[in-house]
């Protein structure tokens, strides 16, 4: 298997000699920035280029490829007029970007008609067999981008996912970032006193702050996903098929699985998160051990037997 | 010693500049970097190629050389070669830039890629970037979505049995990509990630795509309004401290205190599920069937507790 480096150089030679052809003169610094190049990677590369040609492969089959001052010159490489066509992953690459920047509705007028040309081009009706959308319903993203760019404190009202719980905090954002579907924010938060990553769609009110703060000298690279502390209660529970949903939507852990059901190890910070997950599998969940729990499920339970006599 | 790339770029100089199709066998004893090795070892080091040329997006084709096809030969079309020119403007050039920079897909920057081939990253000013990964193996969807577009059928093991798929749209939502299309049991959807050995079909245009098809309205459902049954409208109450939550996911206006709304439901079980994830901050005021409903999953979930 040839390695996608190898293939990845070769796509930006092939595009590279198409752009040069093209221009009067191809400053050595734009071509740097353009095609995401260091020097010595183009250096290479034009070397490289310098050496391939029509079969003969004498001096007057080859290529001609080097730099001249601050100028690349390539020649005798017509063949290469133009760049091959894009890869349905490359394709789908810059389409799926730019569908999601224009999802987040911040985008110019300009992204909206390159994404409409380059759909065209891929695909007759694209608009009606793609779509890509990290949902922003909060419509803070924006709001907590150019707070983390201006170094704002924002004032937020959050609603916890471990905790269903609300609470109000002062934080610091670092940066913002979307992953698995869904926006977070990291920064300082001033109630923990330590730094957090909150998700976006539950900041139920936000308000940037005239407060300037001071980022760290290197933001920490985001991290998501449930981390179990010493202070969490602990369950198993047997799910049955209807149920298995749970392993993907929760991180458990499964201590061990038949045809018929699986156990898990459920942490959370609260009773509260397993009881009304119990409550809500019905028939299809046995919880096995965790009397924290079943005390939450019999207390919410029986309270809902009332709401619903 | 001769790189894979320099044998590769004279390969492709080779089959564009070839005015007919070429053989194995000429190209083995005509380009460099083929001559002097094994039968075995060419044939490897050939078929690695070949799949390199794919993979860059030449469209590499095989054509009978006589009437009796017995002998195969390449070419490349050079006009099938040429990207074609979007027509992209300065501006929108810029603006796909600052998104392609944003945007990764299952950890691979594609997008640069793309806009390496349409003529270059522009510089671009504006806010900080940030970054989006849409998840998933780039690969499996790059394939998907070609068959989509030639209109393929797709074959691929799914929770382990093979399925057909005559492939409509995809989406991403949630944080995953999605497959939709027609199977022999109607219409489906499909998460991609769990999706493997995927084929594609031999032949292009091997199905119609329903007039007015959208991949949005399948997508844009909760699971509650989808599930064929009777339709009935649950009148629900939300306390004030979730309601606002509700809302968002209702796509209704968000109220200042509490929230009493009205919400179609076609999947009784899917909707009183996402009742119970409140507690007992929301209600359902009516109908008397889905308040029986959500009696009798509670009093199986106390059940259960023992």
């Amino acid at each position: 298997m040839t390695s996608a480096r190898t293939v990845s150089r070769l796509s930006r030679i092939l595009a590279l000699i198409p752009y040069v052809l093209g221009q009067e003169v191809a400053d050595v610094d734009d071509l740097l920035q353009r095609f995401d190049y260091t020097r010595d990677q183009l250096t290479r590369d034009l070397n490289t280029v310098f050496v391939c040609g029509l079969p003969g492969y004498g001096p007057g089959d080859l290529m001609e490829a080097y730099i001249d001052e601050n100028d690349v010159i390539i020649d005798a490489a017509d063949y290469f007029t133009n760049a091959p066509r894009l890869s349905p992953t490359e394709a789908l690459g810059l389409l799926a970007a730019g569908m999601t920047v224009i999802g987040m509705g911040e985008a110019s007028p300009a992204l909206e008609s390159a994404v409409s040309k380059l759909a065209k081009a891929a695909i007759p009706d694209a608009g009606s067999a793609l779509t890509v959308d990290l949902l922003d319903e909060s419509k803070n993203v924006t709001k907590l981008r150019r707070a983390a760019a201006d170094h704002n404190v924002v004032h937020i009202t959050y609603r916890s996912v471990g905790k269903e719980e609300t609470t109000e905090r002062d934080i610091e954002p670092w940066t913002v970032f979307a992953t698995l579907g869904r926006w977070y924010v990291l920064g300082y938060c001033r109630l923990a006193e330590d730094e957090r990553t909150f998700r976006v769609d539950r900041i139920r009110d936000l308000t940037t702050l005239e407060e300037v703060f001071s980022p760290p000298n290197r933001i920490p690279e985001p991290m998501v996903g449930y981390t179990a502390s010493a202070d969490d209660v602990v369950c198993e529970i047997d799910l049955y098929p209807n149920a298995y949903w749970v392993l993907e939507y929760y991180p458990v852990d499964v201590v061990s699985q038949t045809d018929e059901k699986t156990r898990i190890r459920f942490s959370a910070p609260d009773p509260e998160v397993p009881a009304r997950l119990l409550l809500r599998l019905g028939e299809h969940a046995r919880l096995v051990r965790g009397d924290d729990i079943a005390a939450r499920v019999k207390q919410l339970g029986q309270s809902l037997l009332r709401t619903y006599q | 010693m001769q790189s894979v790339v320099e044998r590769v770029l004279n390969l492709l100089i080779y089959l564009l500049e070839s005015p007919r199709p070429v053989t194995a066998d000429e190209i083995r004893t005509t380009v460099l970097g083929y001559d002097s090795k094994s039968d075995d070892a060419f044939h490897r080091m050939f078929e690695r190629d070949k799949d390199v040329l794919r993979r860059l997006g030449v469209p590499l084709k095989m054509e009978a050389l006589d009437a009796w096809e017995i002998d195969y030969g390449y070419t490349v079309d050079p006009e099938e070669y040429a990207i074609p020119d979007p027509g992209l403007t300065q501006e929108e050039r810029v603006a796909l830039s600052l998104a392609a920079r944003m945007v990764r897909l299952g950890g691979s920057h594609a997008g640069l890629d793309a806009l390496i081939k349409l003529g270059g990253i522009e510089r671009s000013a504006g806010l900080e970037p940030i970054g989006a990964d849409l998840g998933a193996e780039a690969e499996t969807l790059g394939s998907l979505f070609s068959a989509i577009t030639d209109r393929r059928v797709v074959t691929f093991a799914y929770r382990s049995s093979r399925r057909r798929l005559e492939p409509y749209g995809m989406a991403h939502r949630r944080g995953h990509w999605y497959v939709v299309g027609r199977t022999s049991d109607g219409q489906r959807l499909y998460r991609i990630d769990r999706i493997e050995s995927l084929e594609l079909g031999e032949d292009p245009s091997a199905f119609e795509k329903p007039k007015g098809f959208d991949v949005r309205t399948v997508m844009d459902t909760h699971p509650w309004e989808t599930g064929g049954e009777e339709e009935v409208e649950a009148k629900v109450r939300f306390d004030s401290d979730v309601a606002w939550w509700a809302a968002r996911t209702l796509r209704v206006p968000e109220p200042k205190g509490d929230l009493t709304t009205t919400v179609p439901v076609a999947n009784r079980d899917a909707f009183v599920g996402w009742i119970l994830s409140f507690g007992e901050s929301a209600e359902v005021l009516t109908p008397a069937e889905l308040r029986e409903e959500i009696r009798s999953r509670v009093a199986a979930a106390l059940e259960g507790v023992g």
